[in-house]
């Protein structure tokens, strides 16, 4: 994690009156945002490198190195909220190595306070699983990778 | 004051709103179609969401993926500018079951003034003139001629079921009235299955004059002028001005007051437009109310020095209008001319594709509302206005002045655009004139001045 570069950046930011602030740095850039009102926003842009090299900054999953070649992607077919499981307590209906069928439910995606379950369009292996539980997806944002069988 | 509201629009008019919220200090969210992905009000909002795929159905119109977009992004007001979601009264009351503010007029007002017949009953009742016709449908000819001889001639008989010029004849006198009469019903039948027509007064000749109101929702409304939208092609404003050079002070207080009253008796909340015809002996006629902001609103702010769109917001946000009618003041003339990429030497066909030249127009009295850019690809899927531009001067004659020379400023390349068209007409002895009526266009095209 870099807090202790976040923590360096705000520090330097208020210091000399900033309102913005961008550093890259091995492959990894991080960008500070002051809102109208001094405040600070609330998105913080940590875009993740290419190249597999740097540190994988958006793995929490703890993905391997995904061969693009060979993939098909899941992508959200609405705006919403991406759950993985039916409910906190339940297990997730899909997780990185599973199987899974056309039409089987890998996950939930809450649309105005409606649970609307995401079926999947492949057959194969869940190669990467690309957004974290109760994360908000847009339309056409990849959910899952998945090797075709 | 709301601190973050979502732009349910595209192109220039979700820059307008972005820019009023920027300047409020309110933080924006864009959503956009996928291939609006490159679309300047999506890069310049804090936030962006796509809500599907390029057709407006499936993403402009989608109110679950906006409400959805809304959501997630925890937003505090939606703004839908023009055309989209921006009438749609349902819409307007998903957002209140949301506990999202809708920026603009009540889900009743949009709903009053969006049936036409209903929406000319309340203007009526309010005591302001509509066009005189006949109640209901009629039914013989000798019912016709009876009607005609109350409104005097000409008249116009139009289908009931109608539209598109089918089934509406003119007539100067009785004789005519009744062959008319007798040919449009057969011509209904034909066309909508269904001979029923009625009668209106015909305006020869008239000029569309629309009056901008604002109502802060504790029942006060200002008017803030008039728009001339006379210049229009197959019922499409091209060019839109103020002042009209067919109104005097006299009048324009006369009409803005019946505007006013009209809003007043429905309780309209937020920016509208009421839209009167004029016809040669300055009669005017309430003919439908609009029930949003317009694209041809820059017009009126560069005359009396507003920011409707920051009006609007401010009302949404409970502010009372401090404002009052005398505190408006109208200075100087201000003309817009709607750029469209369509080919002006082929019937307007429209011109998607990319632009790689776009030379904007600058200077004093130069206003230019545009999502465009050069590299910017133009999608088929929306309508073909890539810009506004929009002059002020003193007068009309320098207002015209500059719209000519920023007109030959502006260069669009290689697609085809509106642009030599709007040179034409600025440089049109009619239009200098300030003497023309909505036939302006199709004369001018017949006359081989194209």
């Amino acid at each position: 994690m870099y807090i202790k570069e976040i923590k360096d950046m705000i520090s330097l930011m208020n210091e000399n009156n900033l309102t913005e602030l961008e550093i890259e740095k091995e492959g990894v850039r991080i960008k500070l945002k002051k809102g109208a009102s001094g405040a600070f926003e609330r998105a913080v842009e940590y875009v993740a490198p290419q190249a597999a090299s740097a540190p994988q900054a958006k793995a929490p999953t703890g993905s391997e190195k995904v061969d693009k070649k060979n993939t098909a992607d899941i992508k959200a077919p609405m705006v919403g909220t991406f759950y993985r499981a039916p409910s906190p307590e339940a297990p997730p209906y899909a997780n990185i190595g599973d199987m899974i069928d056309v039409g089987q439910v890998i996950c939930i995606i809450e649309a105005m306070k409606l649970m609307n379950e995401i079926k999947s369009e492949a057959k194969g292996k869940i190669v990467d699983i690309q957004v974290d539980n109760a994360e908000p997806v847009e339309f056409g944002q990849v959910l899952f990778v998945v090797e075709p069988s | 004051m709301f601190s973050k509201i979502l732009i349910a629009n595209r192109g220039e008019v979700a820059l307008r709103i972005i820019r009023a919220c920027k300047e409020l200090g309110i933080r924006t969210v864009a959503v956009y179609s996928q291939p609006d992905i490159n679309s300047l009000h999506v890069k310049f909002a804090d936030e962006a969401i796509c809500i599907g795929s390029a057709a407006s159905a499936n993403s402009y119109l989608n109110i679950p993926s906006i409400i959805s977009a809304a959501e997630i992004t925890d937003v505090e007001a939606i703004h839908p500018g023009y055309g989209f979601l921006a009438e749609d009264a349902h819409f307007a009351e998903i957002c209140e079951s949301c506990k999202i503010k809708f920026i603009g007029p009540t889900p009743e007002n949009i709903r009053r003034m969006g049936d036409k017949m209903a929406a000319k009953d309340s203007a009526k009742k309010a005591g302001v003139p509509t066009i005189p016709g006949s109640k209901t449908v009629v039914k013989t000819k000798e019912e016709a001629i009876k009607i005609a001889k109350e409104m005097k001639y000409p008249v116009i008989i139009k289908a009931a079921a109608g539209g598109g010029g089918k089934g509406m004849r003119v007539c100067h006198n009785d004789v005519r009235l009744i062959g008319a009469f007798l040919t449009a019903q057969r011509e209904a039948e034909a066309a909508f299955g269904n001979p029923d027509v009625y009668i209106e007064k015909y305006i020869e000749r008239p000029r569309h004059i629309e009056i901008q109101i604002l109502g802060d929702g504790h029942g006060h409304i200002v008017h803030l002028g008039e728009r001339d939208c006379t210049i229009q092609r197959r019922h499409q404003k091209l060019i839109e001005e103020s002042p009209s050079p067919m109104l005097d002070a006299k009048l324009r207080k006369k009409m803005g007051e019946a505007a006013v009253k009209c809003a007043k008796s429905i309780g309209y909340v937020n920016a509208g437009t009421i839209e009167f015809l004029l016809d040669e002996d300055k009669s005017f006629y309430f003919m439908e109310m609009n029930t949003r902001i317009q694209v041809e609103h820059p017009v009126t702010e560069m005359v009396t020095g507003m920011d409707l769109v920051k009006e609007q917001i401010r009302i949404a946000a409970g502010e009372k209008m401090a404002l009052k009618q005398d505190d408006i003041k109208f200075n100087g003339s201000a003309i817009e001319c709607r750029i469209n990429a369509e080919d002006p030497d082929n019937d307007f066909m429209p011109c998607p594709g990319k632009i790689l030249t776009f030379n904007t127009p600058g200077g004093r009295g130069v206003r230019l509302d545009t999502h465009a850019y050069a590299g910017y690809e133009i999608s088929p899927y929306y309508d073909s206005m890539i810009a506004k531009l929009i002059v002020h001067g003193k007068n009309r004659a320098e207002a015209i002045g500059i719209c000519r020379r920023a007109l030959d400023e502006f260069v669009i390349e290689p697609i085809k655009t509106t642009i030599s068209f709007h040179r034409k007409v600025m440089s049109n002895p009619a239009f200098l004139r300030g003497r023309f009526s909505t036939d302006f266009i199709e004369r001018l095209f017949e006359k081989g001045e194209s």
